[in-house]
């Protein structure tokens, strides 16, 4: 499709869209026949720029298929399944039952712990009169530094 | 690890031996059971840092959000391109989604790994399906100019890394994630150090991108088939800030001082690939530039080096994944009913298609950063964060979140807006796969308002 989207490109690309779209085409390859019934879709002669190599237009799929999903172009059981599992396995499943799952998740990386915690020590020590934090992280006295003199 | 990655494996059974029938239904369905059993990743035992399933495969609070995205991207990418890949033989319809399952397959292994080395040779091995996707189905005879650009770009980053990684290996004796973040600082002072410094990074830097070298970016994604596009948008570019994140660790006296040019070039881009947004003819060349330019905020985020600048980019790559994947998608949608990309051609859609241009009106507002959607938070992090590291940056980061709001309300109003073209009346209406496929691109999105603690990683 992509190869005979290449090859016709430059000639669609310079088709008039609103004579050659204005149609809704259900027929593969155009009628040649112009004795008999006319039908819908002669009206107004499919430009040969508009059709591939093997004399096809673009269908509108919605014609065959009123209930068409854009899952399968052809069948429309399948069409109607394809449509009921992704909805399914994407949004009942994956989305309402994995977000319930997310919701109810423990407490993620136990931040709120840590902030309650801090609230907890806090009113604590603010109570016993401590100070909040001691002031050096390591204990002055243990540390041992090189003498000043050498080197 | 192994409850997500046997079911991915056993993806390529189920893809080659459907019923051409039901290929696409059985695909979708399991790989939409995978991302709902990734789900389970999310829980963080935070007593360890590593939620670890073996030596070799851990998870952590920053690959987690990134794996979960990766699995959750796989059946999107079906959905998406399973319009413009129906009218191919079958087993062509079945190698499409084998490339697509092998890429979630590195993904996984890349995220997970816990030696540098295996997260290198998966990060290499990711090249391949997106290579072959680039240059097989893309629809423009520039795909192999794309494809080329996407290949050479990446592979000269990414040999001086395996060559600094070698080194690392004999430094230190190790490459282990779990070890090497306990290891002691390296004496860093040559000038072989600074180059050795600079091979770490480059590779990701590359693949971010970083603006002189993004090149390649606004080709592989324009000419990428709509899955393509999505997977580079969403995953691919995140490779390179969690490599660049993992690989900051062990540099760390030297990105003092060598990190500084990378980030005015970084915060530089934002601004240069913002104003191209605004001249852009090409729509997915719009979206493309503007990942340029979000990525440069995540690469100035994490050069920083600070908590809330890995924060912040954690969330950024999240938002930005889900949103510029989704932007892909309605790109896409509009190509398969005008099969063009000009974005004069498909304009005034808001007429034609009113639920859709909810769709577009909603991803760029997320595009554009609106609170309270993560894009947001993400970018005001590391806006903060850059300010404290020098006022200055503010100027440019403040120009670069206006041009942003520019270029999305320009992409909308282009689109959406204005008269209705007569061809676009004609156009044939908007599938249910294509609204559920926008729905499950925006609702994580909009669901992490609630709980964005779950991509905030490990340093917050």
């Amino acid at each position: 499709m992509a190869s005979r989207l290449s090859r016709i490109w430059p000639v669609v690309s310079r088709v008039r869209w609103s004579s050659a779209l204005g149609t809704r085409c259900v027929s593969q390859t155009p009628k040649s026949s112009a004795a008999g019934a006319a039908v819908v879709s002669d009206l107004q002669p499919v430009s040969p720029a508009l059709q591939d190599s093997h004399g096809h237009t673009e269908v509108n799929p919605f014609e065959t298929n009123p209930d068409f999903h854009g899952f399968h172009h052809h069948d429309s059981f399948v069409d109607e399944w394809n449509m009921r599992l992704a909805f399914f396995f994407g949004i009942s499943v994956a989305i309402v039952i994995g977000g319930t799952f997310i919701h109810y998740l423990p407490d993620h990386g136990m931040r709120q712990w840590a902030r309650r915690e801090a609230e907890r020590l806090i009113k604590q020590r603010e109570a016993e009169g401590l100070p909040l934090m001691t002031e050096n992280y390591y204990e002055p006295g243990k540390i041992i530094l090189p003498s000043s003199g050498d080197e | 690890m192994l409850k997500v990655l046997v079911p991915t494996l056993m993806l390529f059974p189920t893809i080659w031996l459907s019923s051409p029938k039901w290929l696409w239904p059985t695909a979708t369905a399991q790989s939409l059971l995978i991302a709902f059993i990734s789900l389970a990743w999310l829980k963080w035992a935070s007593e360890t840092g590593w939620s670890t399933s073996n030596m070799y495969l851990a998870t952590d609070p920053l690959s987690t959000p990134l794996l979960v995205l990766t699995c959750w991207l796989l059946p999107l990418m079906i959905l998406a391109s399973q319009n413009h890949i129906y009218s191919e033989p079958v087993s062509r319809q079945r190698l499409y989604i084998t490339h697509l399952t092998s890429l979630q397959t590195f993904l996984i292994m890349a995220f997970g790994a816990t030696e540098v080395i295996m997260f290198y040779i998966m990060f290499e091995a990711t090249l391949i399906p997106t290579l072959i996707i680039i240059t097989r189905w893309g629809n423009q005879t520039e795909r192999l100019n794309a494809g080329t650009y996407f290949l050479f770009y990446t592979l000269a980053g990414s040999l001086p890394l395996l060559v600094a990684l070698l080194l690392l290996q004999q430094t230190t004796g190790t490459l282990s994630m779990l070890i090497l973040q306990y290891s002691q600082p390296l004496t860093l002072d040559t000038w072989g150090h600074s180059i050795w410094w600079a091979g770490c990074l480059i590779a990701f830097l590359v693949k971010m991108p970083l603006y002189g070298v993004h090149l390649w970016l606004p080709k592989a994604h324009v000419e990428a088939p709509v899955a393509g596009s999505m997977v580079l948008a969403a995953v691919l570019l995140k490779l390179g800030g969690y490599g660049m994140m993992r690989m900051m660790i062990m540099l760390d006296p030297l990105s003092k001082e060598l990190a500084y040019p990378f980030i005015i070039l970084a915060l530089w881009g934002i601004l240069m690939t913002g104003s191209i947004c605004l001249r852009q003819t090409d729509l997915k060349s719009l979206i493309a530039y503007s990942s340029v330019s979000h990525m440069g905020l995540v690469a100035g985020g994490i050069l920083i080096q600070t908590p809330w600048g890995f924060t912040g980019a954690i969330i950024l790559m999240i938002a930005h994944g889900l949103v510029s994947s989704a932007l892909f998608c309605l790109a896409n949608t509009a190509y398969e009913r005008t099969h063009s990309r000009t974005m004069l051609l498909a304009r005034g859609l808001q007429m034609v298609f009113p639920l859709t241009a909810v769709w577009w009106f909603t991803t760029n507002l997320a595009n554009l950063a609106l609170p309270p959607l993560p894009n947001l938070m993400g970018e005001i992090m590391i806006i903060t964060t850059l300010f404290s590291w020098s006022p200055w940056t503010i100027a440019l980061t403040g120009l670069g979140t206006l041009i942003t709001a520019a270029y999305s309300l320009y992409l909308f109003l282009m689109t959406q807006r204005g008269p209705a073209p007569n061809h676009i009346k004609g156009l044939s209406p908007f599938h249910t796969r294509e609204h559920l496929l926008m729905v499950l691109h925006l609702i994580p999105v909009i669901l992490l308002v609630a709980k964005p603690e779950l991509v905030w990683g490990w340093c917050h």
